[in-house]
């Protein structure tokens, strides 16, 4: 059985915190994952995270109730179910939180999709406020002076779009401190990440999951740093005393792509009944990107940080991030997530799956929508897998 | 006709500045999917991928597409992952364009950079023979003229198969073809092309990403309707705001080429400052009785538009139609039920 870890509950008044405190702010910002929340908070603006919600909404197990509302204003089921969710949280006036604060404005970075452009743009017509798209160049290979030159030249016009309608000056030794502690609590982050190296390693994959938030919406404060030491000393002391957050650890494993947040239990039994570990994956170590930031320039450092992030890389880029993540986890082999609602994470599977330097399986299914979650078929592919492996 | 002409450069978008191609010596060819079954590209991208992304791949793993090179213009998530599964699995050198996504001043800097890179990586194609001003002089006017004379000839009795051929081959011929139909249009009479055109016919704006099969366009005239279109195998193509300068040295060739794909008839994967691709279909809508989306399974950044656009298409008084297809296309019939009953409400 799945081990709870006591920081769990440490999460849950985080993240209530942190919804509570949206409601009184005078400006709130709804801001994709891969945007640079840093200029928001230095500013005093409060961010919010479409992506984070919709994610709960999933784990709510709520995902179908949310889409099914925004498929029938019109959105096909084919379309990433995060957006569905939130538009059906929006239509509904609802959702397990009561749903998002209306947003003063809108910030997007396309630097993990292109949908996102897509998304915002929804946004800005339904809220009628403006939307800064940050246009972020695909890292394919090479990183071009030119790509980060460009991407410079927008994070200044960022924050002048930020002090116009806020009327707040930019202040740089502000930014320098949320920079700071940026870079603090990704380091923090990554240290807990890194627990999972141990052997038997004291956290899985979705323990990550699970307290992932505070790194998403609260990066740039000091609450992840706090939050992410005290989750480093529960496992610390797992380790001391070489408990395992699966019993009898045979088979080590990594995840790849969006959570199933629908089904995180179900997949933490399983694997925990079978005793595999998922010690780490791709999608929270994505995170841990955005600490490569030059502090002795830190606009120029933060073009040069959000850009070759995991997923606005090659292939082939990709295939050596997780072939070093194979090697730091001393990984038996890899769950690859093909979610339908994540083109580019999962369009390069196929072509991964060649490249990696151990096996892999693929399952099928999709972030929020358990509609397309075939439990009966993904166990048959898992236990064929691991029976594979040992 | 220039022997290199005959070599052939495959491109995936409409943005993609083939001016700059053909002034290298290549024929830029856009990629379609076409009547090839999908079947082993299957095996390197999910079901859930469009079917032109899926059919162009399967073409060139079936080794059907003898090209010198290809190249991916950022557009959506779909073709940038695309790029690189076909350079890992064909000996096809490969190119990834970075047009922004943000099209308005403050990218022009950028994209003229990228640009010249491209303009460097076709040179390099080419043996590292310089693209000389006076080449792409002659492959911007040609491009320019085979533009406007579509447009006008899309103004008086559209063929849509000349738009498809323009961009599939050899500009100069099809340019040559063009000529021929309008100086046939031109020599009727303004009255006999007037009487060709049946006034009762409602008028139609069918807009989407690609429509390789002009059979389509068959069944929405056979079902009474005249039609208007908004499709990058189609107006988008052609139509661009930009005037054409005088054009006397490299600089002004390239400050052109920025202009004519940022002022070009707008596409979903861009993002523009007022809204402006919504503001120019409800322009289009205005004159139109009904407007019909014709949209690819799977291609995201048209059906995230269509919601919202379709509730300000109807707020005007406009009828709409939803209908989706996969290529190859294989439920003629059931489109031309829907268009049929679509017609019905006229």
């Amino acid at each position: 059985m799945i081990k709870k870890l006591e920081t769990n509950k440490k999460m849950g008044e985080l993240l209530q915190e942190y919804y509570i405190r949206g409601l009184f702010e005078d400006y709130r910002a709804w801001i994709t994952s891969g945007g640079p929340v840093e200029f928001l908070y230095s500013m005093g603006v409060y961010p919010v995270y479409p992506e984070n919600h919709a994610a709960l909404i999933g784990a709510a197990k709520e995902g179908v109730n949310y889409a099914s509302i925004s498929e029938g204003d019109g959105y096909s089921q084919d379309l990433c179910s995060y957006v569905r969710c939130d538009i059906g949280a929006i239509i509904s006036g609802n959702s397990p939180v009561g749903g998002l604060p209306v947003p003063s404005f809108l910030v997007s970075a396309n630097n993990i999709c292109n949908t996102v452009v897509k998304w915002y743009e929804i946004l800005s017509r339904t809220y009628d406020v403006p939307l800064f798209l940050l246009d972020i160049p695909f890292i394919r290979k090479e990183m071009k002076e030119n790509y980060i030159d460009y991407v410079e030249s927008q994070m200044y016009d960022l924050i002048k779009f930020i002090s116009t309608i806020t009327g707040r000056d930019f202040d740089e030794d502000e930014f320098y401190k949320t920079a700071v502690l940026s870079i603090k609590g990704i380091k923090s982050y990554e240290e807990v990440l890194r627990m999972g190296a141990h052997k038997p390693s004291p956290l899985t994959c979705f323990d990550a999951f699970i307290n992932m938030a505070p790194i998403v919406c609260l990066r740039g404060t000091e609450a992840p740093i706090n939050f992410y030491e005290g989750m480093k000393a529960e496992l610390d002391e797992r380790v001391k005393n070489g408990i395992g957050a699966v019993d009898n650890e045979e088979v080590r494993l990594l995840w790849d792509n969006i959570p199933i947040w629908y089904g995180l239990r179900w997949l933490a039994d399983f694997f925990a009944e079978h005793n595999a570990c998922l010690v780490a994956d791709t999608y929270t170590n994505a995170w841990t990107f955005f600490g490569d930031l030059d502090l002795n320039n830190p606009i120029r450092g933060m073009a040069q940080a959000y850009s070759p992030i995991y997923l606005n890389i090659g292939i082939e880029r990709m295939a050596e991030v997780v072939n070093k993540l194979i090697d730091i986890y001393d990984i038996d082999g890899v769950v690859m997530h093909s979610n339908r609602s994540c083109k580019p994470y999962s369009f390069s599977q196929y072509e991964l799956q060649k490249m990696l330097d151990v096996p892999s399986v693929i399952i099928d299914a999709d972030q929020t929508d358990y509609r397309v979650f075939s439990q009966a078929q993904i166990e048959t592919r898992l236990e064929a897998f691991l029976e594979m492996l040992r | 006709m220039k022997e290199g002409l005959y070599r052939k450069i495959g491109y995936f978008c409409t943005f993609t500045p083939k001016e700059l191609i053909h002034a290298a010596g290549f024929t830029p060819i856009r990629l379609l999917a076409d009547n090839t079954p999908i079947n082993r590209a299957n095996a390197y991208i999910q079901n859930y991928c469009c079917s032109q992304v899926k059919g162009c791949l399967e073409k060139m793993l079936n080794g059907d597409l003898e090209l010198d090179g290809a190249v991916f213009t950022r557009s959506c998530d779909s073709l940038m992952r695309l790029t690189d599964i076909w350079e890992l699995n064909s000996n096809i050198p490969v190119y990834d364009l970075e047009f922004p996504t943000n099209i308005g001043d403050k990218s022009k800097g950028y994209f003229l950079n990228e640009l010249l890179d491209f303009k460097k990586w076709l040179e390099s194609l080419n043996g590292d023979e310089k693209i000389t001003f006076d080449n792409l002089k002659d492959s911007i006017m040609l491009y320019y003229d085979l533009d406007k004379k579509l447009d006008r000839l899309y103004s008086l009795n559209p063929e849509y198969n000349l738009a498809i051929k323009a961009l599939t081959s050899n500009p100069a011929i099809a340019l040559d073809e063009i000529e021929k139909r309008l100086n046939h249009l031109n020599n009727q009479s303004m009255n006999e092309i007037e009487k060709n055109i049946d006034k009762k016919k409602a008028k139609i704006l069918v807009t989407g990403s690609i429509c390789p099969s002009t059979d389509i366009y068959e069944i929405i005239q056979d079902s009474g309707f005249s039609i208007v279109d908004d499709f990058c195998t189609g107006t988008r193509f052609f139509k661009s705001d930009a005037i054409l300068p005088e054009i006397n040295n490299m600089d002004d060739a390239m400050n052109f080429l920025i202009q004519k794909y940022f002022l070009k008839a707008p596409c979903p994967t861009k993002h523009y400052d007022n809204d402006r691709r919504f503001a120019y279909i409800l322009e289009k809508a205005k004159d139109v009785d009904g407007v019909i989306f014709l949209l690819v399974k799977f291609c995201e950044p048209h059906f995230f538009d269509y919601p919202q656009l379709r509730k300000k298409i109807e707020e005007i008084g406009k009828k709409t139609l939803l209908l989706e297809f996969e290529l190859p296309i294989t439920s003629f019939d059931q489109i031309k039920l829907r268009i049929n009953a679509f017609s019905e409400m006229f």
